[in-house]
């Protein structure tokens, strides 16, 4: 989710090795696995890095080698030219590479819907304030009244009736920095599909949003570079630093599933209506890059694995067993879903927004 | 005993790390496996015990070469941290992440405890201000300040992070529009946030100083004036329990919170980057973040360890910070151009005949560096201030004329330009009267204060060798003594360099409530850009 690559780029996983040995004196020879290389947004991380899913991949001949990196910068600064395959977060972002590289086909294996954690203190104050709506069977953010309250400027003590987050300072979602980071380009594309009445997609809807938009980030002041920060803050600093975080459904899953104890009970999710969904967007580079897509569209394992780090995955019922299995106060669907911008609109708003810094 | 020596080999590693080194750029040494190399503030020397206990448990051991924020965020920004560390661990990465070269090179952090900046003030006086019994916002802290109803100590916004954190924190607090800083709200800011800092009557480049300080005069070991409480961080204030405990006050409108991020360098090898990891997985452990809670009094960042009850306020609100370098920047500019209580600082220069060549030239770049000729962003906040009342006192078998220059906010060039001339002009020979012309620049204080007392008022002292002139220590220690208090109090930083003599040097130091700074082994130009901090 960073922009900055070199990081990324140094780190390899070797996955597989220990496996392919393991595995092999079950077939009576050792098995060759064949080496396929990624690039991926670092949120999918943790699960190539999982053992339970390097398994799976040697079962099936494969070795998945990762690197992470920003999926904006995937799109636009990576050379790809080494790799089997690109795994960037978002829709735009695997659109643009597909273009760019003429791949025939994308797969999007998983997704997550853009959330907002928060806690019941502030679930109240909001529902009073018209921001917090009873959606269908589940508690929704209208991102229309939110924009309202923030173009004046509204600070948390000028609530009417707020005695339980009275902090000086403005009503606005924290988020991480539009010049860096893949969930704010994310954020970006719904607050602009509401501030213009529709998704984005010519100049003159753009220059009509950005005052509006960009104060939602100018606002926060300064803001950090990947979205695991903010969520980090959410769970240890809690309600007086981030009373109201934008997050993935994915981290907030992730963190129940594991069952460590880090969401407590009075903490809240709130799904933004409208939505985004971060679409997961394999881009096939190479051949063996295309069965790793093959592989995670339609491989259960893989599916059922990928649902414990909390992402939906194409075939719904991986997720709904989680939420089943761990009580997850999460809808099944979402209802108010809403396309993100063309690459390039989305780029240029964003670029818009950055000179302001 | 075998147990007893694996800590005492570990800090004679470290030592041997630091000594043998001959290259600057690498003060920690070459990359090393099972090493971190760590460009970090200084107040993460308290985390010694904790990282002896991660060494032993997880074979990673760190190697920690101190700096200031300022100061760090250019060696990352330049590409020469890249150099000799792996990773840099500042109170907080928000400063580099708003330099666009340092925040480049910045790879992941991991953020490994937390303490908000905060004001304390003796029991006694939270009472007298009627705040034992409710909750006080910035606005009614910067009245009570404004009329002298309490005084503190805060560190200096551009050499540590305490001051800077406070700094940001009571400009956000105070502007009501509730949103990120830019130029215009501190402008607007400016008259409540100069009520604020009326009451800063101590000044430190380092936490630690600033406490030691704080305890001296409230002992009345320092003939300083006391001071009644101090703006530091949570953590420090908690463990400041000399002469008596302090009773902090959190600001019901929020703070500023400092987030210790072990931030890996993106230049990192594949073996820094596993011991990083390995690291940071063990500091968030349940633990060893309750240790570190225990012993640095400083809040864990895993929510499976609950708060400890000496945490007074639990949830803190956290205002924002800016969101440009040009917005931080310009605040600190103000706060010393504008915003604090103007600095008074005599230069009492040996100019003998032992300065010349290397020497002399190495005092007048030290004072054309503080003239705005340092470019450097440190430098940019070193130079001599707006509205500052700078003295030069050369001397040499006595004292020179003394040459007074006060730099106005508006324009400061040609006063600027002033100082750089006399400064470029000063030629060493004669003798070293060291004393008798220290004793002189009393003369010229006394006259500048009886016209505008109210000034952070400080003298540097800065010779290269012995006393040759009649009067010595022992007698300017009877003149010192009967002062009266409003000189006797101004703090002496003599400045060691070449032969001086370190005693008399350190008793001087001592009687007036100052600090020696050793130019020995550096340069005149990097101990007088230290000493602005305290000025």
């Amino acid at each position: 989710m960073k922009r900055t690559l070199g990081i990324g780029l140094a780190v390899v996983l070797l996955v597989g090795v220990v496996t392919a040995v393991v595995l092999g004196q079950g077939g009576g020879e050792p098995a060759q696995l064949q080496t396929v290389r990624g690039v991926i947004g670092s949120e999918k991380l943790a699960f190539f890095a999982d053992q339970r899913v390097k398994d799976v991949f040697a079962k099936h001949g494969l070795k998945v080698e990762v690197d992470p990196a920003g999926s904006r910068q995937i799109a636009t600064a990576t050379d790809l030219s080494s790799y089997d395959f690109a795994f960037p977060s978002s829709a735009p972002a695997a659109e643009k590479i597909q273009r760019d590289r003429k791949a025939a086909r994308t797969y999007a294996p998983f997704s997550s819907p853009m959330v907002i954690a928060t806690f019941d203190p502030i679930v109240d104050l909001l529902t009073k304030a018209g921001v917090v709506k009873a959606g269908p069977g589940y508690q929704t953010f209208d991102v229309q009244a939110y924009l309202d309250l923030a173009a004046r400027g509204t600070r948390w003590d000028q609530l009417p009736g707020n005695t339980s987050y009275a902090a000086r300072k403005n009503l606005l979602v924290t988020t991480t920095d539009p010049r860096d980071s893949n969930s704010a380009a994310m954020y970006l594309a719904i607050t602009s599909f509401v501030a213009n009445g529709g998704v984005v997609s010519t100049p003159d809807g753009e220059a009509k949003v950005l005052p509006a938009v960009s104060k939602l980030f100018l606002d926060q002041g300064y803001t950090q570079s990947s979205s695991e920060g903010p969520f980090e803050d959410y769970l240890s600093a809690g309600m007086g630093k981030t009373p109201l975080v934008l997050a993935y459904e994915a981290q907030f899953v992730d963190r129940v599933a594991r069952g460590d104890s880090t969401i407590r009970p009075d903490m809240k999710l709130l799904y933004p209506a409208p939505t985004v969904l971060s679409k997961h967007t394999l881009v096939p580079l190479r051949e063996p890059g295309d069965r790793i897509g093959q592989l995670l569209s339609s491989d259960a394992e893989l599916g059922r694995l990928a649902a414990t780090f909390g992402f939906r995955t194409a075939d719904p019922k991986h997720f709904n067993d989680i939420v089943k299995e761990k009580n997850l106060a999460v809808p099944q669907t979402i209802v108010d879903v809403v396309e993100p911008p063309a690459h390039e609109t989305l780029e240029r708003m964003l670029e818009a927004i950055a000179k302001q810094y | 005993m075998t147990r007893r020596l694996v800590p005492a080999l570990a800090v004679l590693a470290l030592l041997a790390g630091c000594s043998d080194e001959a290259d600057p750029s690498r003060p920690v040494g070459d990359a090393t496996p099972g090493v971190l190399r760590v460009l970090a503030g200084s107040e993460l020397a308290d985390l010694q015990p904790v990282l002896d206990d991660a060494a032993k448990a997880t074979g990673v051991s760190v190697k920690f070469s101190f700096t200031g924020t300022i100061e760090g965020a250019e060696k990352v920004a330049s590409g020469a941290a890249e150099q000799g560390f792996d990773a840099v661990w500042f109170s907080s990465n928000r400063y580099l992440e708003l330099v666009p070269e340092a925040q480049k090179r910045l790879g992941t952090p991991t953020k490994v405890m937390s303490s908000p900046v905060v004001l304390g003030l003796p029991a006694a006086k939270v009472k007298e201000l009627g705040w034992d019994t409710k909750r006080v916002g910035w606005a009614e802290i910067a009245a009570a300040a404004g009329a002298r109803k309490f005084t503190y100590g805060m560190t200096d916004p551009s050499a540590s992070n305490s001051g800077f954190s406070a700094l940001v924190g009571v400009a956000a607090a105070l502007s009501s529009s509730g949103s990120a800083l830019d130029a215009a709200r501190i402008d607007a800011v400016a008259p409540q946030l100069k009520q604020f800092f009326s009451a800063q009557t101590l000044s430190a480049g380092s936490s630690g100083w600033l406490s030691e300080a704080y305890q001296r005069r409230a002992r009345g070991e320092d003939p300083g004036a006391k001071v009644d409480g101090l703006v530091n961080y949570e953590s420090v204030l908690l463990s400041q329990n000399q002469p008596e405990p302090l009773t902090l006050v959190y600001p019901s409108d929020g703070v500023v919170t400092a987030d210790y991020p072990l931030t890996l360098l993106t230049s990192a090898t594949s073996e820094a980057r596993e011991a990083h990891r390995k690291l940071s997985d063990h500091l968030k452990n349940a633990d060893v973040q309750r240790k570190i809670m225990d012993t640095t009094h400083r809040r864990p960042v895993v929510p499976q360890v609950p708060l400890d009850p000496k945490f007074a306020v639990k949830d803190l609100v956290e205002l924002p910070f800016p969101g440009s370098q040009s917005a931080v920047d310009g605040l600190i500019t103000s706060y010393f151009d504008q915003l604090r209580r103007p600095s008074r600082t005599l230069y009492v220069l040996d100019t003998s005949g032992s300065m010349q060549g290397d020497r002399i030239e190495g005092l007048r770049q030290a004072l054309v560096g503080l003239t705005g000729a340092d470019e450097s962003l440190a430098g940019k906040f070193n130079r001599f201030h707006g509205r500052e009342q700078v003295t030069l006192l050369p001397f040499n078998s006595s004292a020179q004329p003394a040459l007074k220059y006060e730099v106005p906010t508006n324009d400061p060039r040609p006063i600027l330009d002033q100082i750089r001339t006399t400064a470029t002009s000063l030629n060493a020979s004669g003798g070293t009267a060291i004393y008798s012309s220290l004793r002189g620049g009393y003369d010229v204080l006394r006259e500048q204060i009886s016209a505008d007392p109210d000034r952070f008022t400080s003298i540097v002292l800065m010779t290269d060798g012995e006393n040759t002139g009649s009067e010595d220590i022992g007698n300017f220690q009877v003149f010192h003594q009967g002062l009266p208090q409003n000189l006797k109090g101004i703090p002496i930083f003599p400045v060691l360099f070449g032969e001086s003599a370190t005693t008399e040097m350190e008793q001087l130091a001592k009687m007036s409530g100052g600090k020696v700074f050793d130019a020995r082994s550096r340069s005149l130009t990097a101990a007088f850009k230290e000493i602005r901090g305290y000025q």
